[in-house]
């Protein structure tokens, strides 16, 4: 559905965006991660053909992304750019009628969109008047509108509350049953897991890792992820067991203590009488997450 | 398409402004003080009946105030606003055309416009006052003056007003000295010499002037000074518009990298 092959952009001396190379297939929902500044918004830009590459290609069902992306996709930005002074149904006919749709065609899509996000029951009411969750839904309802092939959800749950997150999350999750491609960036990492099929992540303008969790697991070179934390005097004596046993030291970022990368399954009754020397304050043993992976690439050092 | 994405942007710009209010009533009530106003000081300052001062007055406060504040006011508000919402920028991500926005918000404005001008005359009559010149004629200088001011509008929102804030002192600091030295408040004829020859350039004075001679001399386009004042308009609007279409092109395609 989105093929992006060798793209690269930069704004005068800085290069944004260094020879991306990405394809997502129909019905997938692809994840884009990476830090303030990494080049997602960017990304979108050009995706949206808001912006012109540098070189490379970005194509869109086949067609070239600067002649059909406005057509093809639905954007769901960051903040609710909506007519606050407007009710749902107008905000939502008034896109529809940018879009070129009218008459019963409009009235059909309008009561869809409303009824896929839940909003049917506050269809006439003004848009300042609903809560943050109802309007990220209403953006969403605004990028369905036209059926795009493509939505782009641009951190779609930033700011809502618990219940709210998961109420779009199911709607997110939804979307790929209708035959609908997602690209979704976000922040959150749980959100990523629990939702992308594929995920990439952006660090200086380059993609450093791309696939399933799968993928980036195996990249990642390890099952687990042992946490330790010990007295400041033990940190030398636990550095050499580890190494003895093939620990794979890693940076962490969670609290201060010692990370390790393990490879295969292990149990902690396993771990904890390699450490009978040392005196554990904390252990903690967990399955390689997305954060693992991420802080991992995110690492300055790393490569 | 272009049309119908007009109809919708000029449909959302008059949902909002009937949703607000205030603004919708004081453009009411601007036109019917400023036509008393200048209604009943010219009969007694040139010792005239009120028929002949509110015949004089009507097509001032027309042209000369009432679409003034209202269609390059509201162009300006709009534009900002929108800039600010950042509802622009969700424009940019529809398939919308720049010429389909600069006509849904002259559709918009005419709307409101021509109720101004009908709401006056409508007032007027009341002192029996009646158009003299051709209907037609008085319409295209009306719209002509609405699409000067709405690409007027255009250039002073994308150019100069960055904020909400910035937009009545730009009216204010550009927009009165215009309609002093265009007649909106008093006869030009009360004006020195020097400040006679500013006028000329004064794209208001030669709206007002020209509606004035059809509305309330009944002249047309067979009379010389009508005519040169009817061409200056024309010429006008033709740039006003193209320079404030160019310029809310520069402004999109800023838009377009933030």
């Amino acid at each position: 559905m989105l093929v992006i092959s060798h793209l690269s952009k930069s704004f005068g001396q800085r290069q944004v965006l260094q020879d991306i190379n990405l394809t997502i297939p129909q019905g997938q929902i692809y994840g884009l991660l990476g830090a303030n500044g990494a080049g997602k918004t960017t990304l979108i830009n050009l995706i949206c053909g808001l912006l012109k590459s540098d070189c490379g290609q970005i194509t869109i069902d086949g067609q070239r992304a600067e002649t059909c992306a406005r057509r093809l996709i639905g954007v769901v930005p960051q903040e609710n750019l909506l007519y606050a002074s407007l009710t749902c149904r107008e905000n939502l006919a008034f896109f529809a009628a940018l879009y070129g749709l009218r008459g019963v065609e409009l009235r059909k899509s309008l009561q869809q969109c409303l009824t896929a996000v839940q909003l049917s029951h506050r269809a006439d009411c003004l848009a300042h008047t609903l809560s943050g969750g109802m309007m990220r839904r209403l953006s969403v309802a605004v990028a369905l509108l036209h059926q795009p092939k493509l939505i782009i959800l641009d951190e779609p749950t930033t700011g809502l509350d618990i219940e709210a997150r998961f109420e779009m999350w199911q709607l997110i999750q939804q979307l790929p049953q209708q035959g609908k491609t997602i690209l979704l960036t976000t922040h959150l990492l749980e959100e990523a897991e629990r939702l992308c099929d594929r995920l990439g992540i952006l660090k200086q303008g380059r993609l450093v890792a791309e696939g399933t969790m799968a993928d980036l697991r195996a990249g990642f070179g390890a099952d687990q992820m042992l946490l330790l934390q010990v007295n400041a005097e033990d940190i030398p004596k636990t550095l050499v067991i580890a190494q003895q046993h093939q620990f794979i030291p890693r940076r962490h970022y969670g609290s201060e203590c010692l990370a390790f990368a393990l490879r295969g399954r292990r149990s902690l009754s396993d771990i904890v009488p390699l450490f009978a020397e040392v005196q554990l304050q904390s252990i903690t043993l967990q399955p390689v997450s997305l954060e693992h992976i991420y802080l991992e690439l995110q690492d300055p050092n790393s490569p | 398409m272009i049309l119908y994405q007009a109809i919708a942007i000029a449909r959302r710009i008059l949902l909002e402004l009937w949703r607000q209010k205030r603004s919708l009533i004081l453009w009411v009530v601007f036109p019917i003080s400023l036509l008393l106003l200048n209604g009943l000081v010219l009969a007694e300052g040139a010792k005239i009946s009120t028929t002949e001062s509110f015949k004089f007055a009507a097509p001032s406060t027309v042209v000369g105030a009432a679409l003034f504040f209202s269609c390059l006011g509201g162009t300006v508000s709009t534009i900002v606003a929108e800039r600010e919402s950042k509802t622009l920028k969700r424009l940019l991500l529809c398939p919308l055309h720049s010429t389909s926005y600069f006509l849904g918000i002259y559709l918009a404005y005419v709307c409101i416009g021509v109720g101004q001008t009908l709401l006056v005359y409508a007032i007027a009559s009341f002192w029996q006052v009646r158009f003299a010149g051709a209907l037609w004629l008085g319409a295209v200088i009306v719209l002509a003056s609405i699409g000067s001011y709405v690409g007027m509008g255009f250039l002073l929102g994308t150019k100069l007003a960055r904020r909400p804030e910035d937009v009545n002192s730009l009216v204010a600091g550009i927009g009165v000295p215009l309609l002093i030295l265009g007649g909106a408040f008093f006869p030009t004829s009360y004006l020195p010499d020097n400040l006679l020859l500013l006028t000329q350039l004064n794209p208001v004075y030669h709206m007002n002037s020209a509606l004035l001679l059809v509305s309330a001399d009944g002249k047309g386009l067979d009379d010389p000074d009508t005519l040169i004042h009817f061409r200056f308009l024309l010429g006008f609007v033709t740039i006003v518009i193209a320079a404030g279409g160019l310029a809310y092109r520069r402004m999109m395609n800023i838009e377009k990298q933030l």
